[in-house]
């Protein structure tokens, strides 16, 4: 195996099989941090790509970039469990010389875990980050956090911008695709599709995502509001959401 | 006590003592900067006023405030976005707010009114309509329908009237609805809305009765 620089990490987007990050770290090294490419890490804008791309997509080649050398490998979710910009976001990193293992996520895999976090009373934002978690680490909670009757929803995707999440109560209950990240099951549309017809949701995606179909889709069957947000919140976007957080009480 | 509704295009200020009604450009209003309001909504209202209010939540309550029916849909079409809300039985059913793709297309309208010396309140109503996506391909279309030999006023009215369709749509094709905002005062607005469904214009001051509701 290779000797890394202290700084050095893997990175990984999406979901990817719990198998190939496993044989990614024996391969690169065990020690080394995995770190989640989707996220806003305030990595400079690399301009690679379209200013009309997802900002999530945005993000992963904007921190792969950014990252450079000290990145040892990229463990690309590249299947149905994320999108085709994250399967060319994949292509263009190996183009660019990174170490890419594709990963997709197969239906023979899918766990059935406790949605132990999605129902939780909780801040939203702690939520997220603790279901995002488990993609790393999926072991139990030790002590699980209390869980409640909802109040609201939150549906999609963890979004580039937390501030959003800030706005709902500890009894805003987690659906979509976030949910299925809790349940191991990344590409499971049925179970995305999944929300409780009686508490007043938020279907939420980054614009120029594809999910925007299911949102507004999901939103007015259920009576629930999509809300999309390309880069970061803006104050229009947290008027919106605040109202429908206090009307729909 | 003044309160205040600072739209991106039009403010409404109200003087609660003395009834009086005040509705100024907005780019006049940014340079009062002195200017100061008990509670305010609106873009443009931060910073001026020591309550400030949710917009949606301001037309909502306003709506509450001046209609009786039980169920009703009300609608405010602003100079940058537009606001909806439906109740039944009094209570929120459903709400949006459309914010970028989409808006922004009354302050195109009245820049291309501005532009093409256009009177809205003669202008008849068009049978045809461009797509509006948003303001600058609206505008787009207009300059293309000119370009081809529609006069101005057609074209402009047929902007109006895609503008039309697309509040027809994000309220989701009721068979009335409330109008708030400067378009109550838009005939050509209102009547191609009534091509397609019931229209009653409340007037540009919903959301300062929204503000007073708050009050109590």
């Amino acid at each position: 195996m290779k000797k890394h620089p202290a700084d050095t990490v893997i990175g990984y987007f999406g979901f990817p099989r719990r198998k190939i990050l496993r044989e990614t770290r024996e391969r690169f090294g065990p020690d080394l941090p995995l770190v989640d490419l989707d996220v806003d890490m305030g990595a400079p804008d690399s301009g690679i790509l379209p200013a009309t791309t997802c900002r999530i997509v945005a993000n992963v080649v904007d921190n792969a970039l950014s990252l450079g050398s000290a990145l040892a490998a990229v463990v690309a979710a590249v299947g149905e469990d994320k999108c085709d910009r994250g399967r060319h976001a994949a292509f263009l990193l190996r183009k660019m010389g990174f170490s890419v293992i594709e990963s997709r996520f197969p239906e023979e895999e899918f766990e059935s875990r406790p949605l132990v976090f999605s129902r939780a009373r909780l801040p939203l934002r702690e939520k997220i980050d603790r279901i995002m978690a488990t993609v790393v680490d999926p072991s139990a909670p030790d002590p699980a956090p209390a869980s409640c009757e909802p109040t609201h929803g939150f549906w999609g995707v963890p979004p580039h911008d937390f501030r959003i999440l800030d706005l709902f109560p500890e009894t805003t209950h987690v659906y979509g695709w976030t949910r299925c990240v809790e349940a191991g099951r990344p590409s499971d549309v049925e179970l995305e599709c999944r929300v409780d017809d009686a508490i007043p949701t938020i279907f939420f995606t980054q614009s120029f995502c594809a999910k925007q179909d299911l949102a507004h889709f999901l939103a007015e069957r259920h009576r629930g509001l999509a809300v999309d947000c390309h880069r970061e919140i803006n104050d229009s976007i947290l008027a919106k959401v605040e109202a429908f957080v206090r009307l729909s009480r | 006590m003044k309160i205040a509704d600072c739209g991106s295009t039009y403010s409404k200020i109200l003087d609660l003592d003395s009834g009086a009604l005040e509705i100024v450009a907005t780019k006049e209003l940014v340079r009062r900067k002195s200017e100061r309001y008990e509670v305010a909504t609106g873009h443009c209202a931060r910073g001026r006023c020591a309550v400030y209010r949710n917009e949606l939540i301001a037309l909502a309550e306003g709506g509450l405030a001046l209609v009786a029916d039980g169920d009703f849909s009300l609608v405010d079409v602003g100079g940058r976005d537009i606001k909806f809300v439906r109740l039944k039985g009094r209570k929120v059913e459903k709400l949006d707010w459309n914010l970028s793709c989409g808006s922004t297309t009354g302050a195109t309208l009245e820049l291309l009114g501005n532009y093409y010396d256009i009177d809205f309140s003669t202008l008849p109503p068009s049978d045809r309509w461009v797509n509006v996506t948003c303001g600058v391909f609206g505008m787009e279309r207009v300059l293309e329908q000119i370009s081809l030999g529609t006069s101005p006023e057609e074209s402009v009215a047929m902007f109006l009237h895609g503008l039309v369709r697309n509040v027809i749509d994000f309220i989701g094709r009721p068979a009335h609805f409330y109008l708030s905002g400067g378009f109550c005062e838009n005939p050509c607005f209102v009547l191609t809305a009534e091509r397609y469904c019931r229209v009653t214009p409340l007037g540009r001051t919903v959301l300062l009765e929204g503000l007073k509701k708050g009050l109590e």
